[in-house]
């Protein structure tokens, strides 16, 4: 705990309750010190959320604090009227929310809304106001920011959003930050760079943070002290290092048998130069969502497709099951050629190959049970009779884990995380050779996620499956793939074993991805690591790419003719390729 | 860029026009009706008939008559480029003339009633969303329920028996000023304005006591779509994460008030735009009710006595009035909300 002159705000039994029904936090108890970032984490409907807006004397609509106090500078603020409330919120506390875009009023320019909370509390003249909102801007690393201050938001990406909200947060030098999930729906580089200047602009004024957050990974890296709430209750109040070694550890996938005779094999899944475009409605341009995509998995391989929003991985996803027709290139399923089957044929290989889509909630009709969900392939298949298809429908809820009570319910009464094992579930009826996993684990809590990467890997021993995971979270990769394809703006960077990408990555692109990956360690802290690969600047436009390598304009390395000449994907070492021309050679910059 | 915006949206609106002509012009001649004989009446000599079809113009070719309804005959200087309508089959005046008497009168008469239920189902709205559950919304509720149960007409016949018939304290459906009053000089030809400008406030008052039955009917119908969009609107704005983020960051309640306005205003104005041009043309039942001689009731004649020209000009009227009325919505929302793509 804090000492007591230290203390910035402390809370004192504050019990907050929604009309009508169980108190969503009851008697929290917490002291916040000077300079001190504290992560707040528990599961989702933990009331992180709700205590972290309780901080500012602040509720959602409909619900009420219903006892405590909140000590800061000298008052109660569950005393103070709502003018003095006014003053301190956006003054002396601040707040950054998890859905930026919506956050900032759609109508007015954004430098407008940083300055006019500003000149609330500042008493300042717009001038100064409009310049202390420049100066903001600038400070939280964008570009340009005299004529960002006048985007609108809907002009603006999410990380950018969410960069201009930091700066709203902290132009009037609060005393202390709340940070709601401040990075959720960001990408991993981006989410990195943010919570990097959100650290080190907290380390330089001083400014207290409370950081709610799900990911042990943030947790790990960026906090001093973890808050753990479980079920409106303070569960646990321990320093950040304790808090991780006491959850459990989880490793790396060291290199599993896989690599057992691949040469010998026909790969069960061959692409080669898929390409797919989109048009733009108006125009003759054409969004280029996969450029040069080839890679091979193998009878019982997992691989991890992983890349930034925007690069693609979806698309090559949709295309495996040609859901999607590919413009170019050609996709081989154990020896079969996608393009040139149809009809009977193509209806038998989808049942070998199926897809687990990202929105549970999406893939299930909401107004059947799980058991008419689960009946329905099974039927329009033919794979089972009625009598036999409740086995059938068993097995398959067995082999994820779940238990059969849930056939009689409806999407809508189970959580995520089950509903998201009974896609799997689902997909397995077919009895498919191969699953496209297209980011089965970002919709869901942490724990969740790990109970779906537990039984992909034991499908995997247990079936032979094989499985393709596309994902932009690297902790689920790293844990569940003996293979990872880097994907940047539709081409494949890299191509390598799990090992080799996460501890030796060669291409710049993937030197930075994995760089921004959150370990949950402690011991290596991101901000205190020296030897960060950041990227500069934006992910370029679909639209209108760099002629020679994409990642040429934001690489410390590349030279005139990066910029001129085409990459190609080149084996680096047996079963690594990477597709950048310098390699092997920023050793050298490295050096001098 | 909003000149841009809105000169390219007049280019726009003037294609939709043209087509609008070329439509309206041809289908009235498909129309299985033959307006000489409406004309000279059915039992007229074959001489008489071809007279009167030569005199409307009705003996030349399809393509010919357009041409003089664009071009004008001869030398007559009319023709649409010239902005004239032509003349009237029945009347025989000009129906330019016409529709600047008619117009103004539908025009003062929707305008006053919108000020109305505008003036009132804004506040309503707002304070139904700021309260919900509370007696403005509950009330609003049965009335929405209620208003929107009958057509304008029926209304209008329930307040004029309630109001004129049973209570007595309306006047009576007869027109615009009691019979036995002189109406103002035509000026605007808005009756009230034209009674100021001549300075005639006993004339205005009396104006507005015989609109008033009108106004209450038109502006009773009219407010319960308005203030429903009203509340709507504001209630999702007040839900919306900027204003809780605008309150976190301790803004002061005058600015987090203009804030949901603002954002809420802006789908409230186009449903208003929609309906006024919608009234500009649909007003006429009223009209009829109230013996009030607008363009609605001007329409209806000329369409019984297949007046081809007076129809055209009628038709030309109402659709480029909506048009710019279209025209003045969109550039207000895109003045309003920058998300509008100019």
């Amino acid at each position: 705990m804090a000492d007591n002159k230290n203390t910035v705000l402390s809370a004192r039994g504050l019990s907050v309750q929604y009309a009508a029904e169980n108190p969503t936090l009851t008697d929290i108890n917490l002291d916040i010190a000077a300079g001190e970032i504290v992560g707040l984490t528990g599961s989702s409907g933990s009331g992180k959320s709700t205590l972290a807006y309780a901080l500012l004397g602040l509720t959602r609509r409909g619900a009420q604090v219903t006892g405590g106090k909140i000590d800061f500078d000298g008052h109660d603020l569950l005393a103070l009227s709502d003018e003095e409330l006014e003053r301190v919120r956006g003054r002396d506390i601040a707040l950054i929310v998890q859905n930026p875009r919506s956050a900032l009023h759609p109508m007015y320019q954004v430098g407008r809304q940083i300055s006019r909370v500003y000149q609330a509390h500042k008493d300042s003249g717009r001038t100064e106001a409009q310049q202390r909102a420049i100066e903001m801007l600038r400070l939280v690393g964008i570009n340009d920011p005299e004529r960002r201050s006048d985007a609108f938001v809907h002009e603006l990406s999410g990380g950018m959003a969410q960069r201009v909200l930091i700066a709203l947060a902290l132009s009037t030098n609060p005393k202390l930050l709340i940070a709601d999930e401040p990075t959720s729906g960001l990408d991993v580089t981006v989410q990195a760079q943010f919570l990097d200047t959100m650290w080190e602009t907290s380390r330089e004024t001083g400014t207290a943070m409370v950081l709610v957050t799900q990911e042990p990974g943030i947790l790990a890296n960026y906090c001093d002290r973890v808050i753990e709430l479980d079920a409106g209750h303070v569960a646990k109040d321990v320093s950040a290092s304790a808090f991780i070694s006491a959850s459990t550890k989880r490793s790396t996938q060291s290199p599993s048998a896989v690599e057992r005779e691949r040469q010998n094999h026909e790969p069960l899944l061959r692409v080669e130069g898929l390409r797919k475009t989109f048009p733009l409605r108006g125009t003759k341009k054409v969004v280029q969502a996969v450029d040069d995509v080839s890679l091979s998995l193998f009878a019982g391989e997992s691989v991890g497709l992983v890349g930034e929003s925007g690069s693609g991985k979806s698309t090559v996803g949709r295309c495996l099951l040609k859901l999607l027709e590919a413009d170019a290139g050609k996709i081989t399923f154990d020896g079969q050629d996608l393009a040139a089957i149809g009809g009977h044929t193509l209806r038998k290989l989808r049942q070998r190959i199926q897809i687990v889509q990202q929105d549970p909630y999406d893939s299930f009709d909401p107004r059947w049970s799980i058991e008419k969900s689960l009946l329905d392939p099974l039927v329009i298949h033919k794979i089972a009779s009625p009598a036999e298809a409740r086995g059938v429908i068993e097995e398959s809820l067995s082999r994820v884990s779940v238990e059969f009570s849930v056939l009689s319910r409806r999407p809508r009464d189970l959580s995520a995380g089950v509903l998201q094992r009974i896609a799997i579930a689902r997909a397995l009826l077919m009895k498919p050779d191969f699953l496209v996993l297209d980011e089965p684990t970002s919709m869901l809590a942490p724990q969740d996620r790990h109970v779906i990467l537990d039984v992909l890997k034991r499908l995997r021993t247990e079936l032979g499956l094989s499985y393709l995971l596309i994902s932009h979270d690297l902790t689920s990769v790293a844990s569940a793939c003996d293979r990872v394809v880097v994907m940047y703006l539709g081409q494949v960077v890299e191509v390598g074993p799990t090992v080799d990408i996460f501890e030796k990555p060669i291409h710049p692109y993937t030197k930075a991805l994995i760089g921004a990956h959150l370990e949950e360690n402690p011991e290596t802290r991101r901000v205190e690591r020296l030897d960060r690969v950041d990227l500069e600047g934006e992910i370029p436009s679909p639209i209108d790419l760099p002629v020679g390598c994409y990642l040429a304009t934001r690489c410390a390395h590349a030279t005139d003719a990066c910029h001129k000449e085409r990459q190609s994907l080149s084996p680096f070492s047996s079963h690594h390729d990477v597709r950048c021309m310098r390699v092997g050679q920023f050793e050298l910059d490295e050096a001098s | 860029m909003i000149w841009r915006f809105t000169l390219r949206r007049l280019a726009v609106g003037l294609v939709q026009l043209s087509v609008l002509i070329v439509a309206v012009f041809f289908l009235i001649r498909l129309l299985p009706a033959d307006p000489v004989a409406r004309f000279v009446g059915m039992n007229a000599s074959p001489e008489a008939y071809a007279l009167a079809e030569q005199s409307l113009g009705l003996d030349l070719p399809v393509t010919r008559q357009f041409e003089a309804f664009l071009f004008g005959e001869g030398n007559d200087g009319g023709g649409l480029f010239r902005g004239e309508l032509g003349t009237s089959w029945v009347t025989g005046s000009s129906v330019n003339q016409e529709i600047r008497q008619y117009l103004p009168v539908t025009l003062e008469l929707i305008t006053l009633s919108f000020l109305i239920a505008v003036g009132l189902g804004v506040p309503i709205g707002v304070l139904g969303a700021v309260n919900p559950g509370g007696a403005a919304d509950k009330g609003t509720l049965v009335y929405g329920l209620f208003a929107g149960s009958q057509p304008e007409f029926s209304w209008g016949i329930i307040f004029i028996f309630v109001f004129f018939v049973v209570l007595g304290i309306a006047p009576g459906p007869l027109g615009r000023l009691s019979p036995l009053t002189d109406p103002p000089d035509f000026v605007t030809g808005a009756i009230t304005i034209d009674a100021l400008l001549a300075g005639r406030v006993d004339i205005f008052l009396e104006a507005l006591w015989y609109l008033s039955l009108p106004i209450l009917t038109l502006s009773f119908v009219l407010s319960g779509p308005i203030i429903k969009m009203v509340r709507e609107n504001v209630a999702q704005t007040m839900n919306a994460d900027f204003m809780f983020y605008g309150q976190a960051a301790g803004l002061p309640r005058g600015v987090l008030a203009r804030d949901a306005l603002r954002a809420a205003f802006a789908p409230a104005l186009t449903l208003i735009g929609i309906l006024f041009g919608f009234m500009i043309g649909g007003a006429v039942l009223i009209e009829s009710i109230f013996s009030i001689s607008g363009l609605g009731q001007y329409a209806i004649r000329s369409i019984l006595a297949f007046d081809y020209p007076a129809i055209q000009g009628v038709v030309l009227t109402i659709s480029a009035l909506t048009l710019l009325i279209y025209l003045a919505i969109d550039v207000c929302q895109a003045l309003l909300d920058p998300r509008v793509s100019v």
